[in-house]
């Protein structure tokens, strides 16, 4: 059972052809008006869009390369319904970033056969966290061996949350993931504000994150990561804690311990062409300047200094 | 209109409430954002920085990051820190979709401005209290007259008579909202706010910025934006639909109280915002069509 959300006013004009994709077990939302429709997307996704090419002022296309630029909401498959002609005349598939089509008079039995298809295909696809929909392990480690083969230049970024674990056990899983969720946009959103399509972000799992931005960028792109975590921590806090600077617990023994506040470690490598040839070997850098940066107190950025020809490590 | 009526008629409307998708932004706002959005260069606190002087497009900015799909219900109170949730994609969606006024007013206009300078004030005052986030209070100051544009909006055969009682009895808006609608705009406000999962810090004060004393928290912040509500409408500075100042509730002030030179600093600071407000949506008036036409 999926939640279709349907924009495409030449479709299923007839009550029988809804009451029969209604029995497969799907739930339509048939939209009317475009701009309600978009918040509606937005608010609250649906598992799959139907959309009609040729909205008035764009507003398809808009919509179409809003979703799919943005890394929570690219999974959504959006199926375009166009016109025999639209295929006739040709249609820019790279403006038009849809996963599949179906022609303005399909039958209901084909209209059924895509919605079907569509929902399975994302299904095989999802290497992707469910928690943050960012790309997961398998995604990462083929994005930085491709960097890695193609010899280009990046930074590599390691971010993982310090003292998550106390925060969880004080807050409660739930309220963990709201930290999480929010360092997963924090971070989505500065690298694409500043790397646009540069940029990369992917999600290992629980606290941990990588990022990847040209090296030129990085510095500006962890302190904005850092300021815009730092304004938004708070609010994740309950005040008690923010007015004593530290977590109180109790630990295993039954004794009172305290742990500084939730904070930001980000571990940066920077990956020069021929430096690495596997990725094995930029998570090892990592991992040894993860340590030094966890030793830091508060939210800091360490960018590996090696290959600087500067005598310092 | 008895007992009865009443109360069907405030369940009738908080029941429209729940279905209403969008909300009118101003012409000359979402012209001038649809403009920057075009802008290769745009960020996103620049687009934040227009959307925070809209009520409507604030409200629905918070209502998205506050929603369950991005996971901070309840959360997110300050428009700069949707922005860093949501992004400059999302914010440009919400733009770009955002519907306008057909036909501009000048109790739109009126009643625009004196939500602008109801958050300046409110920040203010939030700011020499010392409270934690004046960027919030200055938030309830501007929504804190949602539910005016909801009723313009959504019941307009009620707004119109709405109005014509206010001109032909010479009563208070909300005496007249109250008696036409069985329900007043701060608590029509309120409710569909609360309905988006916004925080309570931004619910309370709406719902009682005309009697802040009987909130059940919050009362500082409601306080501030009764009393800057009072305020803006004594200096003149835009309308608020009908000519009388509301009454202060002299508890309210009691909580926020001032000493005679330190009000004084208030209001030197609060002239010298107006004069930058004023400029501003001078140049928005005169800016008007575009994206409309």
């Amino acid at each position: 059972m999926a939640r279709i959300a349907v924009v495409a006013p030449v479709l299923f004009n007839r009550q029988g052809e809804r009451l029969f994709l209604e029995a497969r077990g799907h739930e339509f939302m048939f939209e009317q008006d475009v701009q309600a429709a978009v918040e509606d997307i937005v608010n609250d996704p649906p598992d799959l869009l139907i959309m009609q090419k040729g909205l008035p002022n764009d507003l398809d296309k808009t919509v179409i390369q809003a979703l799919k630029d943005s890394l929570q909401l690219a999974l959504l498959p959006i199926i375009l319904c166009i016109s025999r002609q639209d295929l006739t005349s040709g249609m820019d598939w790279g403006e038009y970033r849809v996963d599949d089509i179906i022609f303005t008079d399909a039958s209901l039995r084909e209209i059924n056969a895509r919605i079907g298809l569509a929902l399975e295909r994302t299904k095989r696809v999802a290497d992707n966290n469910p928690l943050t929909k960012l790309p997961g392990n398998s995604s990462i480690l083929r994005y930085i061996q491709e960097v890695l083969d193609a010899r280009l230049s990046v930074a590599i970024s390691y971010v993982d949350i310090d003292n998550f674990k106390p925060y969880n056990d004080l807050y409660g899983f739930s309220r963990g993931d709201e930290v999480i969720r929010m360092v997963a946009r924090i971070l989505v959103n500065a690298v694409r504000e500043m790397a646009g399509a540069k940029g990369f972000v992917g999600h290992i799992g629980g606290d941990d994150f990588v990022f990847s931005t040209p090296i030129e960028i990085v510095r500006d792109v962890c302190e904005k990561i850092i300021d815009d975590f730092s304004a938004l921590i708070p609010l994740f806090l309950d005040e008690k804690d923010i007015d004593a600077g530290c977590f109180v617990g109790i630990d295993r023994r039954g004794e009172k311990v305290t742990f500084p506040l939730t904070s930001l470690s980000i571990a940066v490598v920077r990956c020069m062409p021929g430096r690495y040839s596997h990725y094995g070997e930029v998570a090892e850098t990592a991992a040894q300047l993860k340590h030094k940066v966890k030793g830091m107190p508060g939210s800091v950025y360490l960018i590996d200094r090696r290959g600087q020809n500067n005598g310092d490590e | 209109m008895d007992k009865q009526d009443q109360g069907q008629k405030r369940q009738d409307i908080r029941h429209r409430l729940r279905y209403i998708k969008s909300l009118p932004t101003l012409p000359p706002i979402a012209s001038m954002l649809n403009k920057m959005v075009e802008d290769e260069e745009m960020t996103a606190s620049r687009l934040g920085s227009v959307i925070e002087k809209d009520q409507v497009l604030t409200s629905k900015l918070l209502k998205m990051v506050n929603s369950s799909f991005f996971g901070f219900p309840q959360r997110i109170g300050a428009v700069s820190n949707a922005i860093v949730l949501l992004g400059f994609n999302v914010i440009k969606t919400l733009i770009v979709t955002s519907s306008i006024f057909d036909v501009m007013q000048s109790s739109d206009v009126g009643l625009w401005e004196h939500s602008l300078g109801c958050a300046t004030a409110a920040g203010i005052f939030a700011k020499r209290h010392g409270l934690k986030n004046p960027e919030e209070v200055s938030t309830a100051g501007l929504i804190h007259d949602l539910g005016k544009v909801v009723i313009r909006a959504e019941f307009t055969k009620e707004y119109e008579e709405i109005q014509n009682m206010v001109k032909e009895r010479g009563i208070s808006m909300r005496e007249a909202e109250l008696e036409c609608l069985g329900v007043a705009h701060p608590e029509i406000g309120g409710w569909l706010i609360k309905q988006w999962n916004l925080p309570d810090r931004l619910i309370l004060p709406v719902i009682y910025h005309h009697n802040p004393e009987d909130a059940t928290d919050f009362r500082d912040i409601a306080a501030i934006v009764h009393f800057s509500d009072i305020l803006i409408r004594a200096v003149g500075f835009g309308s608020g639909g009908d000519k009388w100042v509301p009454p202060l509730d002299h508890k309210a002030w009691e909580r926020i109280k001032m000493g005679k030179g330190e009000m004084k600093e208030v209001l030197n600071e609060l002239d010298e915002k107006i004069i930058e407000l004023k400029d501003f949506t001078l140049r928005m008036q005169q800016t008007k069509g575009g994206a409309g036409e």
